[in-house]
């Protein structure tokens, strides 16, 4: 009875932050609630989700995001495993690399994503400075979509795969060594060696980057609101800048709360597939 | 692997890793005429000027550095306050509940909370509390304490039970096991795991946005988003980047002092989570 109080004031912020929101969202959907009704709450019923199923922006969005989040999470995943090789290697300063090499990772996004935007800036960023020392042409990254998309999953590699590399070295260092040399005694190179001890062992721990990186990078908010502010012509824009978008800009509340469930139910679905993968890949191990 | 190949390698990747950091420290240092003459060029045009020009804005920059830090800091006790009583209280559980509350934990410790932000703020505006600085303590604390308990919960689950029970035979309270003999053992699970929440709140975004308007009260993420917005089209960037490295070097001295802390919460919460 005592670990109940002991949790109860913990438990009851958690309701309020996490559980809250959604049964608002959950009754906000079902009103409308924007300027033209004065702000006022008005009950429309399903009126919300039909236009969420025709919001054609809302779908592309949804495309967007995914698009970004699948491109991004499996370059972080690979590039991420090479350095975790490359710092699991006994050398000297390895230590004083690893604290280096997690600098992007703890910055905050906002500072960043400023800095990356100079970087890709036309004409007097630096990128576009080289191109201009080659007698090149400037490119405009920011103010053409498809360079723009490329510079949010370049920005978010940058920022993002410390944390993986990270991770992927927890496992790797629970692999023993011994594995390794017998493989070699019996003449598998070390090439096969990654194919056949190393990921298979690391599996585990690639789920979990899996499941924390695509889980943030579908959410993804702060580094294109500030890289691209989802331009040009909301080629970046994901779900969660289209959904501040409708609250803060447009200040359609109940659209805005049936865009985050509507997202919220995607999620759900998309994790759902990804523990089914997880099972039907266990089965078959 | 070759030590030359490998040298390259650590280049390369520390180039990548520290280029765009180092490039703004760079900008920050020149002036307008310099940075418009030739990118990358060494020759003249060396300033501290675009310093100057942001510490003595309206607020100072200094003045979102110090709003973040105390946001920073007050969540990361509260979360703590809240965390440790539940972790421990979760540890000493077996069963249904434990699976329950921890499934439901993980959930929503990697939940995107950015879709929160506009029940949030209702709640905020509802309570009087948006333009408080120190109310922003109450969605951090909320929103970190799923990865708190889990990492707590494991440290807690790793003590011998013989050192609790032995504590209660002596006839010492919950509070006394806890402050005595359990915390002193916990020290780098406490220390990280409050790394991590202090690392959040400081970073923190969506939320900071939108309950905070007024200006001298802004935490460093919205500043900076606030400043990136002020002036799109200045060029050349030299403000800017003064700003990004202003707000760069407390996280990298943090880093620098507490990398192991840091690196063995991160690992753990993911892997014991």
């Amino acid at each position: 009875m005592s670990g109940l109080l002991l949790m109860a004031p913990a438990l009851l912020l958690l309701l309020a932050v996490f559980v809250w929101p959604l049964l608002d969202y959950a009754w906000l959907s079902l009103q409308a609630q924007s300027v033209f009704t004065g702000l006022e709450q008005v009950p429309v019923g399903t009126l919300n989700w039909q236009r969420l199923l025709a919001d054609g922006r809302f779908w592309q969005d949804a495309w967007q995001t995914l698009r970004f989040a699948v491109v991004s999470v499996a370059l972080e995943l690979v590039a991420g495993l090479a350095i975790a090789l490359l710092l699991h290697q006994r050398w000297r300063g390895r230590g004083v690399a690893r604290s280096l090499a997690l600098l992007p990772w703890a910055l905050p996004t906002t500072v960043m994503a400023l800095g990356w935007r100079w970087i890709f800036n036309d004409p007097y960023g630096p990128i576009n400075g080289l191109l201009q020392l080659l007698g090149l042409a400037t490119v405009p990254f920011l103010a053409a979509p498809e360079l723009a998309w490329l510079a949010t999953v370049v920005a978010d590699v940058w920022k993002t795969t410390p944390f993986v590399a990270l991770l992927l070295l927890a496992g790797l260092q629970m692999i023993p060594h011994d594995l390794y040399e017998a493989f070699a005694l019996e003449g598998g190179t070390p090439w096969q060696g990654l194919w056949r001890i190393t990921v298979p062992l690391l599996r585990p721990y690639i789920f979990i980057v899996l499941l924390f990186r695509l889980a943030q990078a579908l959410g993804v908010f702060d580094l294109i609101a500030v890289l691209t502010g989802g331009g040009p012509a909301s080629s970046t824009e994901s779900l969660a800048v289209y959904a501040y978008l409708n609250a803060m800009r447009f200040l359609d509340f109940g659209y805005s709360a049936t865009v985050m469930l509507g997202m919220f139910l995607l999620l759900l679905a998309g994790a759902a597939a990804l523990l089914l993968w997880r099972r039907h890949t266990e089965v078959r191990a | 692997m070759r030590v030359s190949t490998r040298a390259g390698l650590v280049a390369l990747l520390l180039l990548w890793s520290l280029g765009p950091m180092l490039w703004q420290l760079y900008t920050s240092l020149r002036t307008p005429e310099a940075l418009l003459a030739s990118a990358g060029g060494l020759g003249g045009g060396w300033t501290l000027a675009n310093y100057g020009a942001v510490l003595s804005g309206d607020p100072p920059f200094w003045r979102y550095l110090l709003n973040s830090t105390v946001v920073g800091a007050l969540s990361t006790l509260l979360t703590l306050a809240l965390a440790i009583p539940c972790a421990y209280a979760l540890s000493r559980r077996g069963g249904l509940l434990r699976l329950l509350v921890g499934g439901g934990l993980l959930a929503a410790a990697v939940f995107p909370y950015v879709l929160l932000f506009l029940a949030l703020l209702q709640v905020a505006r509802q309570l009087g509390l948006a333009n408080n600085l120190l109310a922003l303590c109450l969605p951090y604390a909320g929103l970190q304490l799923p990865l708190a308990v889990l990492l707590l919960q494991a440290a807690f689950a790793e003590l011998p039970p013989e050192l609790e029970e032995s504590a209660l035979l002596e006839g010492f309270s919950l509070w006394q096991r806890l402050r005595w003999i359990l915390l002193p053992l916990m020290g780098p699970a406490v220390v990280s795991t409050g790394l991590l929440v202090f690392l959040f709140s400081w970073n923190e975004f969506p939320i900071a946005l939108t309950w905070i308007s007024r200006s001298e009260l802004l935490t460093l993420a919205p500043a900076m988003a606030r400043i990136a917005g002020s002036s799109v089209y200045t060029v050349p960037y030299g403000a800017f980047a003064a700003a990004t490295v202003l707000g760069s070097v407390p996280l990298l001295a943090l880093l620098l002092l507490f990398q192991r802390q840091i690196v063995a919460g991160l690992t753990q919460g993911a892997i014991k989570g």
